[in-house]
């Protein structure tokens, strides 16, 4: 047609997309306006899920003090009883637990078996999980 | 609702606003009466008649039938026409919906969202008949609309959409599993195929964002499960 | 029934530029894109946010309009049947109900059975039995019930068909472009000024014939052409609770009164409506009397309704034809007009205008065989048989096949 309608070229462009977050990639997954449980149980899995990864560095940086001989171990084996680090090994295995057990909550729920029960599957996990922390935590202090 | 008259009180507003003729985007403020029975979508349009007349909104029902007016408001998906501006806390901010191209201020491009879906969309279901009812002759079972009205709200609370373009998102593996349920005529075995993608349903991570945000009972993230284990039934059976 | 394809718009074809985006102007648009015309129009907010997306969503049977306004009825039961070919998956095809509760409905019964069968309108008598098995929640004193072929339509997405086939046939469509003002030349109208919402711009688009189709707003637009139509916006107040209370739709059965119809909608149950007369059907109140007689007259159909959890109350402007000096509004008329300006001393200027949602595709026949006459174009109405796009195909390439 001959007559162009104001404005009719620019709207055939795409416009700007929101995403939740501050601006940064994946970081509207760590934004807690709105969110319901399942999408805390999902932040929750990538904290976690990164929390074990950089520990798994940190594991293999502390076995390498093996070769630098015994004097160096023996200082990290004192600073290993120390409550405070005593008190990270519990934050650890509160991580381990989280991610392993909600892990299984979502292969449970992800591959149809129990589609719709997503909320009691993370509390009665929960509960599980719980208990195991606290028996793991008085084990770990009751063992210094 | 004309709030001037019976209005108790007022509310400032904090609206997302885009031109494509102007650079970028901005907030602006606007203060609005309202009651104690004001929608949010009310007070946009108060806004659009009295104080600023380029303000674009989408709407068209106003009962949360159409899924037109989503929109975000503090940080949190609702259709507009049915969200009380009462229950709306401090300074209320409304943005466009996330994860779907914004046409202009805080109305976004459906386009996109509509092209994510299978290439047939189901729009009528059965009603469930039972026996202590009839239906009229010549009719042999009752019908009606789907629950999805298409507002996008789910898309826009997805975690994966927020992260990949190329997801179809939960409205559009929702849509294929109700073709499962209810084909009329469609092949359940070219919706399976179509689901079977790693942008399909296997992209999603059971985050639930979508069932919390969808304003119709479409529960979309179980149908998604349901449609993975339709989709781990075939490949284990076949 | 096959969609047939449509050749697109010759270059040199007359253009015409629609005011007004609601089911009026989309279904116009429609009609005049399949007779080769070249169509534009331009809607100030998304389409059908005016009157038309916010109706119950019945798709009428006429019977309502049986005994008083039997030119309405006949134009409804003929575009009933229609729709229901052109536009198939966009309805709820349950039939609906006239239920009588009162000596005052009762002695109603006869003439509305004579006029529906007057005017065309398939009727089936019911017992009070019959009708409880088929709504279990209708109030148990029914006293009689009347069969009629009401639906529920999709307020919103089936006039977006017309819309979307429009548009793949080569019609622009534009929303959020607000007209300004109309461009005069000798006497005509040659087009308007625009302001496009989008990108902030403003300018001029110009048509051999401008058509106002702007519902309860014509008189807003007729004002900028100098000329009057004789418009009356009238609002009505309507309810929407959750659950699905019936599954046919149920009106009272008497003469036009306030809330005597519940239209059952996926998950809901909208009662409706009420009537009063403005002069600016921009920011309508939502009265809460009005309000609170939708839940005492809707539980009077359905007990059911006064227990029922509230999902929104809003308000509606009909566009109805008559003088300013009505009242409530029930008293003007529901058919619609085509009015040529010409005959006011305009040219070039057209106001489609009154009619319901579901007479769109019948006033949109009406006004294109004007406008073709008025400007010396042979070519009939298509629109009767020919099969609509999906909704979904407005948002979609003309190649890819959506539903």
């Amino acid at each position: 047609m001959s007559d162009t309608v104001p404005g009719a070229d620019r709207r055939a462009e795409r416009g700007p997309v929101l995403r939740k977050g501050v601006g940064i990639p994946a970081s509207g997954w760590f934004d807690p306006r709105g969110r319901a449980l399942g999408g805390f149980a999902f932040s929750a899995n990538r904290v976690t899920g990164l929390g074990l990864v950089f520990y798994l560095y940190l594991h293999l940086g502390v076995l390498s003090l093996l070769l630098r001989g015994e004097r160096s171990w023996d200082d990290f084996i004192r600073l290993a009883t120390s409550w405070a680090f005593l008190s990270l090994d519990v934050v650890l295995i509160l991580g381990i637990l989280y991610h392993g057990l909600n892990g299984i909550r979502v292969a449970l729920v992800g591959s149809g078996l129990v589609a719709d029960r997503q909320r009691a599957l993370w509390w009665s996990l929960g509960v599980f999980g719980t208990i195991a922390l606290v028996a793991a935590a008085l084990h770990i202090y009751g063992s210094r | 609702m004309t709030a001037v008259g019976g209005a108790t009180g007022m509310r400032t507003f904090r609206v997302y606003r885009y031109k494509r003729g102007e650079p970028g985007w901005r907030f602006d403020l606007f203060d609005v009466p309202v009651t104690s029975r004001t929608t949010l979508l009310e007070a946009l349009r108060w806004i659009q008649l009295h104080l600023d007349r380029t303000l674009a909104i989408r709407h068209s029902c106003l009962h949360a039938s159409c899924g037109t007016c989503g929109v975000q408001v503090n940080g949190r998906e609702a259709l507009a026409c049915v969200t009380g501006v009462d229950d709306l806390g401090g300074t209320i901010t409304v943005e466009p919906l996330a994860n779907i191209p914004v046409l202009t201020d805080l109305v976004v491009d459906m386009r996109e969202f509509v092209e994510r879906f299978p290439e047939e969309i189901p729009s009528i279901r059965a009603v469930a008949s039972s026996p202590e009812t009839d239906t009229p002759d010549g009719i042999d079972g009752y019908e009606r609309f789907e629950d999805c009205i298409e507002c996008g709200l789910c898309l826009s609370a997805c975690p994966v959409s927020a992260t990949s373009d190329g997801y179809v998102g939960p409205a559009a593996l929702a849509a294929a599993q109700r073709l499962l349920e209810e084909p009329r005529g469609t092949d359940p075995d070219r919706i399976l195929d179509w689901a079977d993608d790693p942008l399909g349903a296997w992209r999603c991570h059971a985050a639930f964002e979508c069932t919390a945000a969808c304003p119709s009972n479409v529960a979309p993230a179980e149908r998604i499960m349901a449609l993975r284990g339709a989709l781990a039934g075939r490949r284990g059976g076949a | 029934m096959m969609t047939p394809s449509a050749p697109r718009a010759a270059r040199d074809a007359p253009r015409v530029l629609i005011v007004g985006g609601g089911g009026t102007g989309g279904a116009l648009a429609h009609d005049l894109t399949l007779r080769g015309l070249r169509v534009t129009l331009v809607e100030r907010g998304e389409f059908t946010s005016g009157t038309t997306g916010r109706h119950h969503g019945l798709l009428h049977s006429g019977a309502r309009y049986a005994v008083a306004d039997q030119d309405s009825a006949i134009e409804c039961i003929q575009e009933n049947a229609i729709l229901r070919r052109i536009c198939p998956g966009s309805f709820e095809e349950n039939d609906g109900l006239f239920v009588a509760l009162t000596d005052e409905d009762m002695a109603y019964y006869d003439d509305f059975v004579r006029g529906c069968k007057g005017c065309g309108i398939p009727i089936q008598e019911l017992t009070t039995d019959e009708a409880l098995r088929l709504e279990p929640l209708l109030n148990p004193e029914t006293r009689a019930a009347v069969r009629v072929p009401d639906a529920t339509m999709d307020a919103m997405r089936m006039p977006m068909r017309f819309f979307a086939t429009a548009k793949h046939h080569g019609a622009r469509l534009f929303n959020y472009m607000e007209v300004l003002g109309l461009v005069t030349a000798d006497g005509s109208i040659v087009g308007a000024t625009v302001r496009d919402h989008v990108t902030g711009s403003e300018g001029e688009i110009r048509a051999d014939v401008v058509v106002n189709a702007t519902g309860p707003w014509s008189e807003t637009i007729a004002r900028m052409a100098g000329v009057d139509v004789p418009i009356v916006p009238s609002p009505g107040v309507m309810l929407a609770v959750r659950g699905r209370l019936c599954n046919m739709v149920l009106n009272r059965m008497h003469r036009s009164g306030d809330g005597d119809i519940i239209v059952p909608q996926r998950a809901l149950s909208i009662v409706g409506t009420s009537s009063w007369t403005v002069d600016d059907p921009d920011d309508l109140d939502v009265p809460e009397d009005h309000v609170q007689r939708m839940w005492e007259e809707g539980a009077r159909l359905v007990p059911a309704v006064a227990g029922a959890e509230f999902r929104a109350a809003w308000s509606a402007a009909r566009p109805l034809i008559g003088s300013r000096a009505a009242d409530s509004g029930r008293e003007l008329s529901r058919t619609f007009e085509t009015i040529d300006h010409a005959d006011d001393g305009v040219g070039g200027f057209v106001t489609l205008t009154g009619g319901k949602a579901t007479t769109l595709r019948g006033m949109a026949e009406l006004c294109g065989d004007v406008i073709c006459r008025k400007i010396g174009i042979d070519r009939e109405s298509r629109t009767r048989t020919f099969v609509t796009l999906p909704h979904t195909a407005f948002y979609a390439d003309a190649d890819r096949r959506i539903a």
